[in-house]
């Protein structure tokens, strides 16, 4: 049971990232849609980064920048020029999906894409408390980028609710003429916000390329960009909301991998639809009850 | 300059989907011109020239009679989703659940054909056909029953139902519809007598020309008739559409339930037309290759048809090119979304 | 006192239109400028000049001795001036303190909560403006929330506060009480200039006068010795038609009653109508006008009650059915709900008949015939346009707002519910409209009238009630009518 806890911690790590991405980008009144065109880019980006350098952190770094360039292009075309937000993020994330997909090809000079195999970043167990029983396997035996999405939720939290930046965030999201009246630009904001956005919800595309499978394949995100974004509107935009909203989901993929031990005669299709069937279950039952950043979709 | 009016109330979530309808043509044309250039520098990057790189595309394309009926292959199935997404962001309403309603335009069609007592005839295509449409237009009414049943944004709703659909046709595959012992998640073969009639000498089936028929009729709606007005309507003011006494919960049903049977309908003739089977994940992508072709045809059905037989020849094409010169094809997703930006950088309104 | 600001010939052209032409505006530390004009007299314009959000085409700004040129909002904030708009530029979703801190250096990079709290507090108490610094905006009145942007203002320390149109959403109370926290603002030597349309607050409250009329300013005047009607034959008051003559309305039958007609925020109402009266319904703006608009025309549903047109319940018909039964309205929103501003004036014209004739003939739309019948009704009220495929948002307000009157009134209504009916036009445009409403009234029908424009109330009603917090306060004959009486009634919501 720990260990299927544990394992649940892991699985969701890539969606936590990505919902963190997204918080920031719907505060700033985007919607997210094109988190898995910036995953992708990023899981990309993380492996070719670590295989063209030999470095796990220049891979990191690389994938951040992938994402963060995903959003640009996000960015550009529903800040600036005041497209759909939705429509534009579906077509980044089919951008992001050819662009990779040919890449890898072009880099192997056949019609094959380049095979890259790295080891997935080793278990990185705190010293002295990962012994601790039950808590220790749970919580401080994990790979390092688990630790990292854990501290990407304090600080998110923190950064909006008890910073400058945080604050002008949000009121971009609810207001841009009031954030325009209080001296600052709301259009910056939410280019910034898309941009960091990109950029964090590559780290959870890197999270599944180095971290969860060591290489990378076409469109091994799965749609779970779709999945981060209905957990952060489960979370209702808070982020330990959408991490817990990313564990239940992480829950599920892991029992769907256990299930054949466990020999429980359920179909693993149902299964594998269970994450979906329950973000559409809990936005139903949620409804209208939930308040959008007012100004969310809303061109400047 | 300042057009604030008393008492204009609380702004609607969604705001309506539009576009610039002056030179929406030419626009389109620079849109694609563009992503050409762009695919240009990614055909350098893979140390080939571009121009036999596009040259070879459009061999591939018109090479041959046969290549030209590939195309329109193609095109079917991007025809009959695009023309159903058009009227749907028409009316406001982001339809992003192709792929799902196609998948289940598909079951629809295999099961009939598997469930048909004795050697499947015209009829039985018929009646295949009926329940392809009818099984895309059910998937698309679960999506609209959560959305305006529990006011969950449309786009998410679809979206996450694609991948339910998805696993959904490898489930029946993997049981009812399966083929035993096939190896790959596959149903049993259609009998030879209920495949689509193909035109001879180009080998295309007769999908597109039902497709084009029904973008055709989607267009006549659109102009023509009262419902196609509140369509029009209920895509540039929600509060002028209410005011006008249109529902626009009624305009959601008639454009997503028009999208799902026309998009169930693309299933169907892909499964008794093309593969002769259902295979899992035949859809997949396809719904936003519906968006794409919806896109380059402005929202108007009828111009679907020559946007979707384009994105038929591109596709087929880079194929061909893949073959010839080893660009690989992935290529022409990144045109066609890199076109996609373009587009809607260009054609936004800006007031 | 000391010159705090100077503006020196501004100069704003928007195409043909000269929002200002040449305006000088000059205001002295602990004085109050009244900012007296008509709605498009360029007062909004020569503001948005002044804090930086539109460029002047030429002219000059000194404030506090130093020249402001080509600068930003942010660095008219920084200079000193601060302006509050008539729509309060508040996050709703957050708290007054929230809302203080937004943008603000001084609350800090991580926010101090406690510190700015506790100036809130201070500058709250000292000048009476009695703000809890954690209530939630959404949850104060309006007269509450204007006051936040007071404090934001004297918290970063502005020394000029323009304040727009500051009372048009106040009741009568918060008017006094906002009026009085503008006197302790000025004896602490800061400048405000109040722009209004309103006479008596001009009289009232400013300690000198600039009257805007077509893009030119008057010569600054003190308000000491100038009575009202002066000033009025400055502004030009606004051009309404004479007060019609009063009908003689009992022997009519009865078109619209209501009882007890309740919905969200409205009621109960008990209405009676009688063909051939204009019924106005006054009131500050956000005590349920637009509910009751709203629910008359069957546009949101009413929770009990009942509503008849002509004898017959109407209260669980939908919108189209209420116009297809003779029930016409006309939105106080023209941009995006009375119109389509990005189609043709005939498609606005067909927008709520499109099923009928001669729009529809037997389920197809009829292009021809539309065409006809707008051509037909852009002549009947003169909707002066190149053709019927003009799109409607490209029409003045007044042309827009006849698309609106054609419509509505080509179905020969037994009701009509106009709500804010000439707001925003010229007075050409407004005594056409007016004409049209009483000629409908004459003809017959029965009509509501709602506005906050008493004056306009007091000119075309033969009966006024007055809609404050969803209820009628008051209901009396126009020939009846005391204004003190008025007043009261609309002041009945508490601040």
């Amino acid at each position: 049971m720990i260990d299927f806890l544990a394992a649940a911690i892991r699985i969701a790590t890539p969606l936590i990232f990505a919902a963190l991405g997204g918080i920031l980008s719907e505060r700033a009144g985007v919607f997210a849609v094109g988190l898995e065109g910036m995953m992708l880019l990023g899981a990309w980006a993380a492996v070719i980064g670590t295989w063209g350098t030999g470095s796990e952190m220049a891979g990191i770094a690389a994938a951040a920048a992938g994402g963060a360039i995903a959003a640009l292009a996000i960015a550009i075309v529903t800040v600036r020029y005041r497209a759909d937000n939705m429509v534009t993020g579906l077509t980044v994330n089919i951008l992001a999906l050819g662009l990779t997909t040919y890449l890898m090809r072009i880099l192997s000079g056949s019609n094959g894409p380049v095979s890259v195999h790295l080891d997935p970043l080793p278990m990185m167990p705190v010293p002295g408390l990962s012994q601790i029983p039950v808590v220790g396997t749970l919580l401080f035996s994990h790979p390092p980028l688990t630790y990292l999405a854990v501290i990407g939720c304090v600080l998110l939290a923190f950064v909006l609710t008890r910073t400058q930046a945080g604050l002008l965030l949000c009121a971009t999201g609810e207001n841009p003429e009031a954030v325009f009246a209080a001296g600052a630009d709301p259009m910056r904001i939410r280019m910034l916000a898309v941009i960091a956005c990109g950029g964090v919800a590559g780290l959870g595309g890197a999270v599944i390329s180095l971290q969860q499978v060591g290489t990378f394949t076409d469109g091994m995100t799965g749609g779970r960009g779709y999945l981060a974004l209905a957990s952060l509107i489960v979370g209702r935009w808070n982020p330990w909301g959408a991490a817990a909203a990313c564990l239940v989901f992480g829950a599920a993929e892991a029992f769907e991998l256990r299930l054949q031990s466990y020999g429980i005669p359920v179909s693993s299709y149902i299964v594998q639809m269970a994450p979906y069937l329950i973000a559409l279950g809990v936005l139903a039952l949620l409804g209208r009850t939930g308040k959008l950043p007012a100004a969310i979709g809303k061109p400047l | 300059m300042n057009e604030m009016q008393p008492n204009t109330i609380g702004t609607p979530v969604r705001f309506p989907f539009r576009l610039r309808t002056d030179g929406i043509l030419a626009r389109i044309l620079w849109a694609i011109g563009l992503s050409i250039v762009c695919a240009a520098g990614l055909i350098a990057l893979a140390d080939k020239n571009p121009l036999v790189a596009f040259s070879a595309m459009l061999a591939g394309a018109f090479g041959s009679a046969h290549q030209i009926g590939v195309a329109l292959n193609k095109a079917s199935p991007y025809l009959f989703a695009g023309s159903g997404l058009a009227i749907c962001f028409r009316a406001g309403v982001i339809n992003m659940g192709s792929d799902g309603q196609i998948a289940f335009g598909g079951i629809g069609a295999m099961a009939t054909i598997m469930a048909w007592p004795g050697e499947p005839g015209l009829a039985a295509v018929i009646v295949a056909l009926l329940a392809a449409a009818f099984c895309g237009g059910l998937w698309a009414g679960l999506a609209t029953a959560i959305h305006l049943g529990r006011g969950v944004n449309e786009v998410l709703v679809t979206l996450l139902l694609n991948f339910v659909a998805l696993l959904f046709v490898q489930l029946v595959l993997s049981g009812v519809l399966g083929q035993t012992g096939a190896g790959f998640l596959q149903s049993p073969l259609v009998p030879r007598t209920a495949w689509l009639w193909r035109v001879p000498l180009f080998d295309f089936h007769i999908g597109i020309a039902v497709a084009a028929l029904g973008a055709g009729l989607l267009s006549f709606i659109l102009w023509k008739t009262p419902f196609g007005f509140a369509v029009r309507v209920a895509g540039r003011s929600r509060l002028a559409t209410a005011y006008a006494g249109f529902s626009l919960a009624g305009i959601t049903w008639g454009v997503m339930l028009s999208a799902g049977a026309l998009a169930g309908l693309a299933g169907g003739t892909e499964v008794l037309g093309l593969h002769h089977r259902l295979i899992e994940g035949f859809s997949s992508g396809f719904g936003f290759k519906a968006v794409t072709v919806a896109l380059f045809g402005a929202l108007e059905p009828a111009a679907v048809i020559p946007a979707a037989i384009f994105i038929g020849l591109l596709e087929t094409g880079a194929l061909s090119m893949q073959r010839q010169i080893g660009v690989p094809s992935a290529l022409v997703v990144v045109i066609e979304a890199m076109t996609m930006l373009f587009i809607l950088i260009a054609t936004v309104r800006r007031s | 006192m000391a010159a705090l600001l100077e503006m020196r010939a501004i100069a704003k052209y928007y195409g043909p239109v000269r929002a200002n032409d040449g305006i000088d505006l000059d205001v002295r530390a602990g004085e109050i400028v009244g900012l007296l004009g008509e709605n498009g007299s360029g007062k909004s314009t020569l503001m948005k000049v002044l804090f930086g959000i539109v460029p002047p085409d030429s002219g000059g700004i000194v404030f506090r001795g130093r020249e402001l040129s080509g600068h930003r909002p942010r660095e008219a904030m920084g200079a000193g001036i601060a302006m509050i708009h008539q729509h309060f530029m508040l996050i709703d979703a957050m708290t007054v303190l929230e809302n203080v801190m937004l943008g603000w250096a001084e609350a800090g990079k991580v926010l101090r909560r406690g510190l700015i709290a506790q100036r809130v507090h201070e500058v709250s108490r000292r000048l009476g403006l009695d703000l809890d610094p954690h209530a939630r905006v959404a949850d104060l009145p309006l007269g509450r929330r204007q006051r936040i942007e007071i404090l934001k203002a004297v918290l970063r320390n502005a020394e000029l506060l323009i304040l727009d149109e500051p009372t048009s959403n106040l009741a009568p109370g918060e008017v006094h009480d906002l009026l009085t926290i503008l006197s302790r603002l000025r004896s602490e030597g800061r400048g405000i200039v109040f722009i209004t349309h309103k006479l008596p607050e001009v009289l009232d409250v400013c300690d000198s006068v600039v009257v805007l009329r077509a893009g030119k300013a008057s010569p600054k005047a003190s308000v000491v010795g100038v009575s009202k009607s002066q000033l009025a034959e400055m502004m030009v008051g606004r051009d309404v038609a004479a007060p019609h003559i009063l009908k003689k309305i009992d022997n009519q039958p009865l078109r619209l009653e209501a009882r007890a007609l309740t919905g969200a925020g409205l009621g109960p109402l008990d209405l009676e109508l009688r063909g051939g009266e204009i019924l106005g319904i006054a009131g500050v703006d956000g005590n349920g006008q637009f509910e009751l608009a709203e629910t008359l025309s069957g546009l949101r549903p009413a929770v009990s009650g009942s509503l008849r047109l002509d004898g017959r319940d109407i209260v669980r018909m939908s919108s189209a059915r209420r116009t297809r039964v003779g029930l016409a309205y006309m939105p106080a929103d023209r941009s995006a709900t009375a119109l389509v501003k990005s189609m043709s004036i005939a498609e606005n014209l067909m927008l709520r008949d499109s099923r009928r004739r001669p729009y529809c003939r037997n389920g197809l739309l009829d292009q021809g015939a539309t065409v006809e019948k707008a051509n037909s009704l852009m002549a009947q009220f003169d909707i002066r346009a190149r053709s019927a495929d003009t799109k409607a948002g490209s029409l003045s307000g007044g042309n827009q707002q006849k698309i609106v009157i054609a419509r509505e009134l080509d179905r020969a209504p037994a009701v009509l519910v106009a709500h804010q009916p000439t707001w925003g036009l010229d007075p050409g445009a407004t005594r056409f409209v007016l004409e049209r409403i009483v000629a409908l009234r004459d003809g017959g029908a029965a009509i509501v009238y709602i506005s906050s424009e008493l004056e306009e109330i007091l000119a075309i009603s033969d009966r006024i009630a007055v809609l404050s917090a969803g209820r009628f306060a008051g209901l009396v004959k126009r020939e009846a009518v005391e204004k003190a009486q008025l007043g009261l009634w609309m002041s009945g919501r508490t601040a």
